[in-house]
């Protein structure tokens, strides 16, 4: 059973036209999950940002796990109601299992991301 | 080939179905009742293989199947198993046209749909596909062999399931050997003896039948029909002697799904499209053989005023019962034209129009997730006894309640606090969306410090409380309590963008774990994990525990001199082993939510939403001083400066009295009236009493001072119940 760890991360509020602009190393992965709101792993020091008042912390409040695409698929057939990007890479947020989570679709595989403080019920549904 | 029906084994042959091989057998699965082969009437059903309710004309017969016959005047036996059946899988697919059905009219809307560039998907009840439900999406639910199918329908639902062929209502259709036309047909084909058949209006195909014309009064027999009686145009009743009955009756459309889909994209092609035909109002007989419903029984609810068609479905069950209406509704809706002289519409459809085992109900379906904090583990593997408290996984005890207690009170303890909200605010309107959305005065906050805060909304009453703690000018940190912190992220979220602030949110629970330590040794425990510089009360610092960089803020809610040491979340487990292993010697030990339960009753602390009601304002829960009015603006402040003109009504007050402390929820009473309600209560060791918070009411002005709680006198008392001074939690 694929088990789920906590993904180290960089969380960031900035307004959306500082995240828009901002650059990120080769490797990391932005995820935007609003539009003011930006989770990049793994984590960044001193992010440089148009906005004074941006919240950056380190956090771990996350917990992933990489599939191979087809696995996913499959789970995701019976473990998510609304439609699944196509397109590759892809960001989608939404239900998953009954659980709030956010999947990174890259071509071969898939990052499930989910609240670390549910991992035991995510990995449970999983199975 | 054999398979077994009520303990025998039967042979059947290859290609039969369920019903079929029964009837080779001589056996009906009900007992009696015009079968249809259609899977439209309550006539062939069974309990196959543990599962009832199985219409056994749609099922395929198969090498050492179990059917129990499931008689029509009683209901299948519920399993004597304790043991849960098997999980059902949903799986979930997403086209554009979803057809239901793969005759003639379905295949060709599909044809017609992918011609116009649609991805299509085809449900075929014969193919294993059968849809049981359309919800809103529109969202077509089909029953498999692999498990639940959930079809999402961009754009359309076409039902294209045809018609079913209307059934008899008449005396005796309650015996075997009636069939519709459709069905006779079909038995003959599968080499089933009808021996001889009577044909009552449109003749079977493929059969030879005796045609008979006229008006259907009764059948006659014993178990099985014997005969039918037919009223001819003079009004002479002719007696034609048979072994079996075809009913060619006429059609009406298995529109179900249509109906039930009717406010969302769903529409019917074919047969399913087209008016019902409507049978001749019946004069006697059983119409809806589910639920047992006769034309006496119509007319008696005809008399009692029931003249709509949805009431009369109301009112006798006609319709709600196994065929979901497929057998009585073109009969209801001919008796309520017979005695109203208007045809009324068919009544509406709703999910499912099979049944379903609990199983195939919740495929898909998942319970509430219960978060965990990052010291989850650490607490069962210290025996805790987990609960859900306020949305989460907590300890409720270590299984020694009292010793909890007393390490709080006597020596030092530590205690998960994780769950509590937590929320940075920043950016230039922070301190105006913080004045704006809580009561105090925040402005007076100095960085470094923080303040106990209420949350009111809109009419003043109270939401949720918390701290606010002031980092600069333009960047605070929020807490929450534990079960109100999603809903006051969206309170503070909705706000300011309603006011439009420039501000930046973010939630931090999971981020963060929090770690109480509290007791008079707090301090000692301290020092040894490294924090020698610590805030004063009230105060609020960044410093590093036992090697974990912390936010260590100083508040108090067990009435100790209390540390809360928020920290990344991943460094839960170090941090709380390390306290452990330091204070050890001082008498450290966890507490549990059971005695933090206890130790903040003590203090009189309230409990949002459980000492609170949804209508407590600041003054009835005695919280006044957390309101400044002289503020010009915050949300609630109109409605506490009008409900201030009021008469006060009811308080939150604390109570004292001897002997076990009453349950939670106890009545109190006041010179034999009602007077209010306990909202916490515990039995408090330090004081030797019982001490509770509850409502009460006012009595000609005046609270009552002494009330009766459980048969007992209770004392009104001021809180905090214990060290009033706060000479504990200040040290």
């Amino acid at each position: 059973m694929p088990e789920l760890k906590r993904l180290p991360a960089t969380r960031i509020v900035a307004t959306p036209a500082a995240l828009d602009a901002a650059k990120w190393p080769d490797g990391t992965l932005a995820l935007r999950l609003a539009s003011d709101e930006l989770l990049v792993t793994p984590p960044v020091a001193n992010p440089a940002l148009d906005d004074p008042h941006a919240i950056i912390i380190a956090d771990a409040g996350y917990a992933g796990v990489w599939l191979p695409e087809a696995e996913a698929l499959a789970f995701l057939e019976r473990a998510c109601e609304w439609e699944l990007p196509v397109q590759r890479p892809a960001f989608a947020q939404g239900a998953v299992a009954g659980i709030a989570a956010k999947l990174w679709f890259e071509a071969g595989r898939v990052l499930l991301i989910v609240p670390a403080p549910l991992i035991a019920d995510f990995e449970e549904r999983m199975a | 080939m054999r398979l077994i029906v009520d303990g025998q084994p039967i042979a059947f042959d290859p290609g039969d179905t369920l019903l079929v091989a029964m009837l080779r057998a001589d056996l009906h699965p009900t007992g009696g009742g015009c079968l249809c082969l259609g899977g439209d009437c309550p006539h062939c059903l069974a309990t196959v293989d543990g599962v009832a309710y199985v219409r056994t004309c749609q099922v395929a017969a198969k090498p050492g199947q179990v059917v129990e016959r499931q008689h029509q005047a009683g209901y299948p036996p519920l399993p004597e198993t304790h043991r849960p059946g098997p999980t059902v899988i949903a799986r979930n697919r997403h086209c554009d046209v979803v057809v239901i059905g793969a005759g003639e009219a379905g295949r060709a809307a599909a044809v017609e749909a992918e011609a116009a560039g649609k991805q299509v998907l085809v449900l075929e009840a014969k193919d294993g596909q059968e849809v049981v439900g359309i919800y809103h999406g529109p969202l077509v639910v089909a029953r498999t062999n692999e498990g639940m199918l959930h079809v999402h329908a961009r754009e359309e639902v076409i039902v294209a399931t045809g018609a079913a062929e209307i059934q008899p209502v008449a005396p005796g259709s309650d015996l075997a050997g009636l069939v519709t036309a459709r069905a006779a047909g079909q038995l003959a084909a599968a080499g089933i003896d009808l021996g001889r058949v009577v044909a009552v209006g449109t003749p079977p195909d493929g059969v030879e039948a005796a045609a008979v014309e006229g008006e259907l009064v009764r059948f006659e027999g014993q178990g099985q029909v014997e005969a039918v009686v037919i009223r001819g145009a003079d009004g002479r009743e002719q007696r034609v002697e048979c072994d079996t009955v075809s009913l060619g009756l006429g059609f009406h459309p298995r529109d179900a799904l249509r109906r039930m889909g009717r406010d969302w994209r769903v529409r019917a092609v074919g047969d399913a499209a087209h008016e019902s035909d409507i049978p001749p109002c019946p004069a006697a007989g059983i119409v809806c053989p589910c639920s047992g419903v006769s034309v006496e029984d119509l007319d008696f609810i005809w008399a009692q005023g029931f003249h709509e068609l949805e009431l009369v479905k109301r009112a006798t069950l006609a319709g709600t019962g196994t065929c979901q209406g497929s057998v009585c509704l073109p009969y209801v809706r001919s008796f309520l034209a017979d005695r109203g002289q208007v045809l009324q519409p068919p009544f509406t459809a709703r999910p499912v129009t099979r049944q379903l085992t609990l199983g195939e109900i919740a495929a898909g379906a998942h319970h509430q997730a219960t978060p965990r904090t990052a010291l989850d583990g650490e607490h069962r593997r210290l025996g805790a006894q987990m609960e859900r408290i306020g949305g989460w996984w907590r300890p409720w005890n270590y299984g020694h309640v009292l010793e909890e207690y007393w390490a709080v009170r006597e020596a030092v303890s530590i205690g998960d606090v994780s769950t509590l909200g937590k929320m940075i605010v920043s950016g230039p309107d922070t301190l105006e969306l913080l004045e704006r959305l809580y009561p105090t005065n925040v402005a007076t906050i100095k960085p470094g410090r923080s303040r106990y805060v209420l949350l009111l909304d809109e009419r003043g009453y109270v939401l949720d409380d918390g701290l606010i703690c002031k980092e600069t000018d333009t960047r605070y940190t929020l807490t929450f309590t534990s079960g109100g912190s999603s809903h006051a992220e969206m309170w503070v979220r909705d706000w300011a963008a309603s006011w439009g602030l420039d501000v930046r949110l973010l939630n931090q629970t999971m981020t963060l774990g929090a770690i109480n330590v509290t007791g008079p040794l707090a301090n000692d425990l301290l020092d040894r994990a490294g924090l020698t510089d610590r805030p004063p009360y009230m105060g609020y610092a960044r410093g590093v525990v036992a090697g974990v960089e912390c936010q260590v803020f100083r508040l108090s809610f067990t009435g100790e001199l209390s540390y809360e040491l928020h920290h990344p979340a991943q460094d839960s487990v170090r941090l709380w082993r390390a306290l452990l292993e330091l204070g050890a010697d001082l008498g450290l030990k966890p507490h549990g939510i059971e005695a933090l339960l206890k130790l903040r009753l003590e203090k009189g602390h309230i409990i949002v939403g459980q000492d609170t009601a949804f209508d407590s304002t600041p003054r009835r829960i005695a919280h006044e001083w957390a309101v400044k009015l002289s503020k010009p603006e915050f949300v609630g402040r109109q409605a506490i400066i009008r409900t201030n003109k009021l008469p006060l009504d009811k308080q939150l007050v604390g109570f004292e009295m001897d002997g076990p402390a009453p349950i939670e929820g106890a009545v109190i009473w006041h010179n034999g009236q009602f007077a209010g309600h306990v909202t916490s209560s515990t039995w408090s060791p330090v004081l030797g009493q019982a001490v509770m918070l509850g409502w009460l009411y006012f009595f000609d002005g005046e609270l009552p001072a002494v009330v009766t709680i459980d048969n007992r006198p209770a004392r009104r008392v001021e809180t905090p119940f214990y060290d009033k001074e706060a000479r504990h939690a200040r040290a």
